[in-house]
């Protein structure tokens, strides 16, 4: 009876538990607007945090994947069905279609290089939105969003779409828990340490790295599809490659590598954001000091620490 | 169509200088520079400031912008890089990342955050086959290729150079010499960085100089850096000026792709590219 509270899916079960009641706790704090904002930063957090966090490649232009479902469920919803639900849908695939198209030429790379090539892909992809196709994305502008209501299932609703993202939280972290402490998710931790010994094991790396990229793109698209039907109105801020440094941030502070660790960095940042940006008029300069302390400090970040002092298992 | 090649030799020659610098640190420190497009803007508006002092003399003035970036730079490397050495390189490139974010903010304290204009310090005309140039653009291109000239000579005659290219082939070979690299390394990052000033102060006259001129920039000399190979000098002078062409050329056909599609041209050398990048 006790090996089954030891294997890694009762353990995640607490985990939900408890990120849900964190949030519930959040919620009169912070008020409804907010939390649901911080819910689907998160979302974008844990995306990143597969490809940082757990196979060491940092990419700086996550923004890229973000733009793409907050524009795919745009056009979706434009074009061809305001379903909200198919639209969101309609933004995960577009998600994961670019990972599978652009991903052969990015995951062949690694270190800086990795970097350097999703920032430029980011850049050619603001772009194509704000110039190439201002035609149909609203340009500068952006265009807002309509959805239709599906029963019970009104967007339009705040406390429904709290529910909601909340959910899709905790799905998402559920499914990226299971990943992750499956041997698929050993693999891409020994990637991120030593690739060349894993292909001395007989493993083909790029695969695995195309698939862990694509699920990045996916999660990432996923929280731009949400944040879209959350404030039903896109602008191109949702792909501009200069906020890339947000999410990094996020993660690092969390703590890369740990799933809780995305979450509580992802609050953490929002909470920096929103509240200390306004009393902080030198915000900026505030933001890197904290990132080089981060650096040089405090690496394994918030979770890093707890869980070091607490003595819980950080890996997870 | 001869102007066209004139402002792509232009742009290339002001991304040569700038990248040079980037391309050697990269191979140097294997760190990712981002606080080299910081520079570049710094040094621009230090030809700001330094412009009256030296009584509106515009060699004078970047010479000496040039010339204050060296305390800047070096205390970039002493208090940050210096650090970063043989760490992951996603920390050195958050780190420099955290260095552009407070210097942009400094510089948005100091001088304010609206664009400043530069006028052509040069302002005459020079005819050539026919189409009529401004001197300074030929001024930039020169400048351009004597720097190359002058960094071959340095990497294949003097004494530090042949120690930073025989570091490059093999670091600790070198140290169990006797040789102190970081010392020269540091050489390296400081003259990297007076030429990403020498950029700033040269571009200044032709675009605006603001807070952010320095990110986009950076991005171009990335791409330049990538297309070229990393610290190989003739290959950054080639992919420079070859990028810089294409630049002017799409600028032509359509102006606002003109940026974007030097990353085109970067992904698919990548994709061509053989081997691990």
């Amino acid at each position: 009876m006790m090996s089954l509270f030891k294997t890694g899916t009762g353990r995640s079960f607490i985990d939900i538990a408890i990120i849900a009641a964190g949030f519930m706790v959040l919620l009169p704090i912070l008020g409804i607007n907010r939390s649901t904002d911080f819910i689907i930063f998160c979302i974008y957090v844990l995306g990143f945090n597969i490809l940082y966090g757990f196979m060491g490649r940092l990419s700086f232009g996550h923004m890229l994947y973000l733009g793409t479902g907050a524009y795919a469920i745009t056009l979706f919803s434009e074009y061809i069905s305001q379903n909200p639900l198919l639209a969101i849908l309609a933004g995960i695939c577009a998600g994961a279609l670019i990972g599978v198209i652009i991903g052969p030429v990015i995951v062949r790379t690694s270190g800086a290089a990795f970097a350097l090539i999703n920032l430029a892909f980011n850049q050619v992809g603001y772009f194509l939105v704000l110039v190439a196709f201002s035609k149909y994305t609203g340009g500068e502008d952006g265009m807002s969003v309509h959805f239709s209501k599906m029963g019970f299932l009104d967007f339009g609703q705040k406390p429904v779409m709290f529910g909601f993202t909340l959910l899709c939280l905790l799905l998402t972290y559920y499914l990226l828990k299971k990943f992750t402490s499956s041997p698929y998710g050993i693999l891409i931790k020994s990637i991120k340490e030593n690739e060349t010994r894993v292909k001395f094991l007989g493993y083909n790396t790029f695969n695995y790295k195309w698939i862990t990229f694509i699920i990045s793109t996916s999660v990432a698209a996923f929280a731009g599809a949400l944040s879209i039907l959350n404030y039903g109105y896109v602008t191109p801020s949702f792909i501009d490659p200069s906020r890339a440094v947000e999410v990094i941030f996020a993660a690092l502070i969390g703590g890369s590598g740990s799933l809780v660790g995305s979450i509580i960095g992802g609050v953490l940042y929002m909470a920096m954001s929103n509240y200390l940006a306004s009393y902080i008029s030198r915000w900026e300069m505030f933001l890197g000091i904290a990132l080089l302390i981060c650096v040089f400090r405090f690496r394994s970040g918030i979770w890093g620490f707890v869980a070091d002092k607490l003595k819980i298992r950080a890996a997870a | 169509m001869i102007n066209t090649i004139a402002y792509g030799l232009t742009i290339g020659g002001i991304l040569y200088i700038i990248s040079i610098g980037l391309s050697l640190t990269f191979g140097t420190m294997k760190i990712v520079n981002f606080a080299h497009g910081l520079i570049y803007a710094i040094g621009a508006y230090l030809l700001i400031t330094l412009l009256p002092i030296a009584r509106n003399n515009f060699i004078l003035g970047a010479v000496l912008a040039v010339l204050a970036v060296v305390p800047i730079s070096y205390l970039i490397e002493r208090f940050i890089v210096r650090r970063l050495y043989g760490v992951s390189i996603d920390y050195a490139i958050i780190a420099t990342y955290a260095v552009v974010l407070i210097g942009v903010d400094l510089i948005k304290w100091i001088w304010g955050a609206s664009p400043i204009p530069l006028s052509d310090p040069v302002g005459i005309d020079v005819a050539f086959l026919g189409i009529t140039l401004p001197l300074y653009r030929v001024i930039i291109i020169i400048m351009a290729i004597v720097i190359f000239i002058g960094l071959s000579i340095f990497f294949k005659k003097t004494m530090v150079g042949k120690i930073v290219t025989a570091a490059l082939e093999d670091k600790d070979a070198v140290r169990s010499l006797g040789i102190n690299v970081d010392k020269y390394f540091a050489y390296i990052f400081v003259m990297g960085s007076c030429l990403a000033a020498l950029g700033g102060v040269l571009y200044a006259p032709i675009t605006s100089v603001h807070p952010y001129m320095g990110s986009m920039v950076l991005l171009l000399s990335f791409a330049v850096v990538l297309v070229g190979g990393l610290c190989n000098i003739k290959g950054t002078f080639v992919s420079a000026f070859a990028l810089g062409m294409v630049m002017s050329v799409t600028g032509r056909l359509w102006g606002p792709a003109a940026e974007t599609m030097v990353f085109v041209v970067m992904g698919i050398v990548l994709i061509f590219k053989p081997g691990e990048v």
